[in-house]
């Protein structure tokens, strides 16, 4: 693919100031949540996003779809600088970029019947006659897989899937390119998340759709994911084909998560040895200085606490094609046993 | 197992009594855990696996909540009808549970030092000075760093991983015979998870508690059980010992919920989620509660719920038999698939009379 991408996202960044007092109200503090992400996405592809509570995530997300300002950065949406939209041209564009949230019983109206609610889209971008929208709307239901009847039910009377599927079909009301999926399948069970996964990508398919797909669960966004960035406090540490990430990981913070995942397998998990991370992430109000991910770094340990870490922040720099990687010490990665334990675990290379 | 195990669950029935009518959580559990032996409970939301727990423990919420029938023998005494004061001496002692949200199994308003040591007081007849130096102690044990600082902080001061991590302490404080840990890490970062799933494994092993794990992640099934029962609509549906549960999964719903998942390591495997949704627990179970998803189901699955039945006795040598609760089990070289193989099978269609149509509410779930 040599066209440009479909969503540039250059060096965002997003602080949340933490204030005190409630009269005199004065900024004590910044949170800084997204603190320099480059992203790009090109059309028809799905980028994963990785990372735990805290890391940013949920804000890039959030700052794409214009519902957070950006602090600094430029977001360019099919040629188009999202900080310089105006009125009319705003909606124009926000159309075409859609977003689909973790929590299907908080992210409905309760008081919208599911018909009302996949029509208010419509309704807000004035597409259509009542008839024309109604039809939409039960087209929209079929698409997500939910009969037409239930235009007249409400969220509360819906399961979880159920939910998921209208909060999808809302999303797809306006035919976005891109959707925004943050979480979208963390809070259901495993069975049912299966089904909105194979969902996901059959309409992908079917509508040439664009994902960012945001979870904080590796397992479910190597599924569904060409390229994933992995997240820590507010920056990419490494971003690489999904393939690649999974068998050439180059982050000490990548390796550990991948050796974090409990793997659905006893005989893999029986041989496996893990890597456990000591400590908590730290605040993200008050980042560590040089490598954020230096207070917790198991190779850094390994390596006698080498000072670089901490006083230099390492750049996201490429080490092949579509891989890049932060981390000072990448050769003392790929020859460090531990990384080759978290290999391991995964079945020998294909023949 | 041999002898007689620590804890024996026996047909336990509870049901819970809402305004709008009867909830069938838990409908016939028999469930054993072996003194110092790791046992899993696997199920979705709704399965029953927490209420199964809470009547271990003698904490359904009164007065909706009540055990209908059955046994829960621990140590040989049956738990229910116990009186509430013996059970307190029990819980804790003997038994202890660690819950998902360790926030809110927390007092806000007491400090750690205390919340520790109340329990340590409580059953031992030690001094508020001994007992503090113990409360420190634990949350050592427990790898809380600056410990007899930290006894004096409130539960919001400490991050999700520490407050589970005091919880554990707080749990393993009067070394129990059984622990019950529902979902403990489940609200958990996958890093801090592993963190805390090493501690509450390596912590029991040391003192020889067994643990009583409920989770609906297969992973960590996987990393921690040695023997697994898979619930689902308030019924154990399959147990085994946990590898031969993996490889030679016999229930239909077993086989799903293993198809359900994403592995990381078999990115090209298409995931085969189970059809349909779980059934209404307000309506009595008819037949089999799986049968209205089950692509094995036959005639009989509608009206009949089928024992848990040995499929094999100990199919590895560990001593550990295989049941499955199955009129018409999967066969090895149908997991994979998850379909059934056998030329001319249909699913059994519904029972037309009008009367046993209440099982479950598949409608609409599926992707057409």
């Amino acid at each position: 693919m040599t066209d440009a991408p479909m969503l540039e996202v250059k060096d965002l960044r997003v602080h949340f100031p933490i204030t005190q007092g409630v009269v005199f109200r004065k900024t004590i503090g910044t949170v800084r949540a997204v603190d320099g992400v480059t992203l790009d996405i090109r059309r028809g592809e799905t980028v994963g996003l990785v990372g735990e509570s805290g890391s940013g995530k949920t804000t890039i997300g959030r700052a794409i779809v214009r519902l957070y300002a950006p602090t600094a950065g430029t977001v360019v949406f099919e040629g188009t600088d999202l900080a310089t939209l105006k009125g009319a041209d705003t909606k124009k564009i926000t159309a075409r970029l859609q977003m689909v949230f973790q929590d299907p019983y908080s992210s409905l109206d309760p008081r919208m019947s599911v018909g009302k609610c996949i029509d208010e889209p419509l309704r807000v971008h004035r597409t259509g006659t009542k008839a024309e929208r109604r039809a939409r709307v039960e087209e929209l239901l079929g698409t997500v897989g939910l009969p037409a009847r239930m235009a007249t039910r409400y969220p509360h009377e819906l399961s979880g899937g159920q939910r998921q599927r209208v909060g999808l079909a809302r999303a797809l009301a306006l035919r976005p390119s891109l959707v925004v999926a943050d979480e979208a399948v963390s809070a259901l069970d495993v069975s049912i998340q299966a089904q909105i996964i194979n969902l996901l990508q059959r309409l992908q398919r079917e509508f040439d759709l664009t994902y960012l797909f945001i979870a904080h669960d590796l397992a479910v966004v190597r599924h569904i994911s060409d390229r994933i960035a992995v997240l820590y406090m507010g920056q990419v540490v490494e971003s690489a084909p999904t393939d690649m990430l999974h068998d050439d990981p180059l982050h000490p913070y990548t390796i550990a998560l991948l050796s974090a995942i409990p793997r659905p397998d006893p005989e893999i998990e029986a041989r496996r040895k893990h890597i456990v991370l000591s400590g908590d992430p730290p605040s993200p109000a008050l980042p560590p200085p040089g490598c954020r991910f230096h207070t917790r770094c198991w190779l850094r340990q390994k390596l006698g606490n080498p000072e670089r870490c901490e006083t230099e922040a390492p750049a996201l720099a490429s080490v092949a094609p579509e891989h890049a990687v932060a981390c000072h010490f990448t050769d003392e990665v790929r020859s460090s046993a531990e990384r080759d334990a978290v290999r391991l675990g995964a079945p020998p290379a294909q023949a | 197992m041999t002898g007689e195990p620590l804890l024996s669950v026996r047909d336990l029935v509870v049901r819970f009594d809402t305004p709008q009518g009867e909830v069938h959580a838990v409908n016939g559990v028999s469930l054993d855990v072996g003194a110092g032996e790791t046992v899993g409970l696997v199920g979705e939301s709704g399965s029953g696996k927490s209420v199964t727990s809470l009547a271990v423990m003698g904490l359904l919420p009164a007065p909706a909540g009540r055990i209908a029938s059955g046994r829960i023998l621990f140590d040989g005494t049956d738990l229910i009808g116990v009186p509430e004061r013996d059970l307190r001496k029990l819980r804790g002692k003997d038994v202890s549970m660690v819950f998902q949200d360790p926030m809110s199994s927390l007092n806000p308003v007491i400090t750690i030092g205390e919340q520790v040591t109340e329990i340590l007081r409580a059953h031992e007849q030690i001094g508020k000075a001994d007992a503090r130096t113990r409360a420190a102690d634990l949350l050592r044990q427990v790898g809380i760093p600056n410990a007899n600082e930290q006894l004096g902080r409130f539960p919001h001061q400490f991050s999700g991983g520490m407050r589970q991590r005091v919880m554990i302490a707080m749990a393993l404080a009067l070394h129990p015979r059984l622990l019950i840990a529902d979902e403990p890490t489940t609200a958990l970062d996958v890093t801090i998870q592993a963190q805390v799933l090493e501690l509450l494994v390596g912590l029991t092993r040391d003192l020889g508690t067994a643990l009583l794990l409920i989770s609906h992640d297969l992973g960590i099934m996987a990393r921690v059980t040695r023997r697994i029962a898979v619930m689902y609509a308030g019924f154990v549906m399959e147990t085994a010992a946990t590898p031969e549960l993996f490889a030679n999964p016999r229930h239909p719903y077993t086989v799903g919920l293993l198809n359900s998942v994403p592995a990381i390591d078999d990115r090209g495997k298409a995931l085969r989620p189970i059809e349909g949704a779980p059934p209404d627990l307000e309506e009595a179970p008819v037949g089999c509660p799986f049968a209205p998803r089950c692509a094995w189901r036959v005639e009989e699955c509608w009206t009949t719920m089928p024992p848990l039945r040995t499929v094999t006795a100990t199919p590895d040598g560990s001593g550990i038999e295989h049941a499955a609760a199955c009129h018409n089990p999967v066969r090895a070289e149908e997991v994979r698939g998850a379909a059934p193989q056998r030329p001319g099978f249909v699913p059994a269609p519904p029972p037309a009379t009008g009367a046993t149509v209440s099982l479950g509410s598949a409608s609409s779930e599926g992707t057409p």
